[in-house]
């Protein structure tokens, strides 16, 4: 009796592991009924195009979250970085060299980032609030408030190039995707930063490094932002001052959908992918659905409030 | 380290007790600010003994185990480690110079499981090409086997929050263990145990003290805590030694007296 209590407990657990997906793969349909165009191939391919963005941003965004930080610098970094890469074309660095000095710009952010708040003991909510505000300054400065087009055709290669009917950035995203998963639960690094959440108490105690994992969290959040930046101007064809803006709260919501606790410790990346494409799916569903653009703001975030609240109500029946 | 933890275990086997001190301090203060933690402590400690520190509140004992374990430094004095002088420069430090130490609130990640609680710090890893994994079915495999060693059979998947305190503290004791330390330091493992816990505790420590050459250091309230356990008691004060007694010589009441300050 014991053990089949046991049993339906962990089936349970299983299929209680990957919620989020279930939950986006519903809406997606239920919300299909309603808006047709959602089972359009080209309208699918849509979603997992721009779902991009918010999805790199929330995967950063998530491995400072799993430390029990927060990064709200990352949609700042996300138009910072690729401007630092296209100034530095412009003097003549060469386009794949832009591209790696874009990815570089993002982790030292991090790196920064992570310095002040581990070893000044800045709150990170503070310290990287102060980040956004400075960053999207100098990117106004450097860009006079203009869009910055006219891109080299290698840097857009990304967003402008298929394979078959699938576009490369989907293939792009995928393996970085991948990467990041593979890098939290399958290496020493990542597995500690979960610990680091946990109890960086007990961490400490036991001999791990609390303040270099915590920076590593944030030099991760700064590449993930780099890489959603160049990812979104390559598809784009410019870079702004302003152009990420808008996913900064996606980014906070996507991970706490899938159950990244806020305190950190715990959560699953996998969950996270969805989480993002949830929220896409909203931003994208209510702008076809014909809301009024006055009001796309507070319906998304209406949107984005219930799924958290379901989400929250389900952890607390479930008690997972 | 991290990736030979089973050749680093079977390497120290029984035969090599050795006959000098493992541990020496000598003149060892903390102060913090104007009060003064500990003053002028010095003591020895042989390799395969087990030193008791007893005192009253206050006395000293977890700052002296915190100096120790280098989660503090010093004011003053000097440590010897094997007749070096020497200084923990962290946890991590100490921990790499062979001390392990197990806290009172014992040091667990309570959401995460049972053999990542085990094994952090120390993760085993294995190579696939130029980059190093977790190797998670070896250490599920050691740490319940480590487990199952002490006499227990709790789930290695469970999480830390769901374990008894007991269990919490054989896993914070076998981790520590199992790290194969020089030196094991314990703040106060008994409190808020049940005898037949602190009975099972103290017959793994017996094993574990056969099986190698590890020196232990346990601290506690009472005397009579650890009398069955101690090879040595030091008494503490108020942050100074008030008494240094073998085994067979100890007395009770005296080390309490002593303790509490009352004049033998």
């Amino acid at each position: 009796m014991k053990s089949a209590r046991y049993l339906f407990g962990a089936v349970r657990a299983k299929s209680m592991e990957y919620y989020t997906w279930l939950l986006f793969i519903g809406i997606y349909l239920a919300t299909g009924l309603f808006v047709p165009t959602l089972f359009i191939p080209a309208t699918f391919l849509n979603v997992l195009v721009q779902g991009t963005t918010v999805g790199l941003l929330s995967i950063g965004m998530a491995f400072v979250m799993l430390v029990g930080e927060i990064d709200l610098s990352v949609v700042a970094v996300a138009s910072f970085a690729p401007m630092a890469g296209i100034l530095a074309w412009e003097i003549g660095l060469p386009v794949p060299a832009a591209i790696l000095l874009t990815l570089l710009v993002g982790v030292g952010v991090g790196l920064f980032n992570g310095l002040l708040i581990t070893k000044l003991r800045i709150p990170s909510l503070v310290q990287t609030c102060a980040m956004w505000w400075m960053l999207a300054g100098i990117v106004l400065v450097a860009t006079r408030g203009m869009a910055k087009a006219g891109l080299p055709n290698s840097w857009m290669q990304l967003g402008r190039v298929f394979i078959g009917p699938i576009p490369l950035l989907v293939f792009f995203f995928i393996i970085v995707v991948s990467a990041a998963v593979i890098f939290a639960r399958r290496t020493v690094t990542g597995r500690r930063l979960y610990l680091v959440g946990g109890n960086s108490e007990a961490c400490s105690a036991m001999g791990i490094p609390v303040d270099r994992i915590r920076i590593i969290a944030f030099m991760t959040s700064g590449l993930f932002s780099a890489l959603a930046g160049y990812a979104l101007s390559a598809r784009m064809g410019f870079v702004s001052a302003r152009f990420a803006v808008e996913w900064l709260m996606p980014a906070i919501a996507a991970p706490v959908i899938a159950g990244l606790s806020l305190t950190g410790g715990r959560g699953n990346l996998i969950n996270v992918v969805a989480g993002a494409y949830l929220v896409q799916l909203i931003v994208i569903v209510v702008r076809a659905g014909g809301v009024s653009g006055y009001s796309y703001e507070f319906v998304q975030g209406l949107l984005v409030f219930i799924a958290i609240l379901v989400d929250t109500v389900r952890r607390r029946v479930t008690g997972l | 380290m991290r990736c030979n933890f089973c050749e680093d275990y079977q390497d120290r086997g029984p035969n090599m007790k050795k006959a000098g001190p493992i541990l020496q301090v000598t003149g060892l203060s903390k102060n913090f600010g104007t009060l003064r933690a500990l003053s002028n402590i010095s003591f020895e400690l042989a390799g395969g003994k087990i030193l008791g520190l007893v005192g009253d509140n206050g006395a000293g004992r977890s700052t002296l185990l915190r100096i120790l374990s280098g989660g503090l430094q010093p004011s003053g004095g000097q440590i010897y480690l094997e007749g070096k002088a020497t200084r923990f420069k962290s946890p991590a430090d100490a921990m790499k110079k062979g001390i392990a130490i197990t806290y009172q609130f014992s040091q667990l990640v309570d959401i995460a499981k049972v053999w990542e609680n085990f094994f952090m710090g120390r993760e085993l890893t294995k190579r696939i090409g130029p980059l190093a994994f977790l190797d998670v079915q070896k250490m599920k495999h050691l740490a319940a086997g480590a487990i199952a060693k002490y006499g227990h059979t709790f789930d290695v998947e469970r999480e830390a929050r769901e374990l008894s305190g007991g269990q919490r503290r054989l896993l914070a004791i076998s981790r520590a263990i199992q790290a194969n330390p020089k030196i094991f330091l314990m703040d106060e493992p008994t409190h808020g145990l049940s005898k037949r816990v602190i009975n099972e505790i103290f017959d793994l420590l017996r094993k574990t003290k056969e099986a190698s050459d590890t020196s232990i250091i346990i601290t506690a309230q009472w005397y009579e805590q650890v009398c069955d356990f101690v090879d040595e008691v030091i008494v503490l004060r108020r942050g100074e030694v008030v008494g240094h007694f073998d085994a067979e010589s100890a007395d009770g009441g005296q080390v309490f007296k002593l303790a509490m300050g009352l004049t033998p």
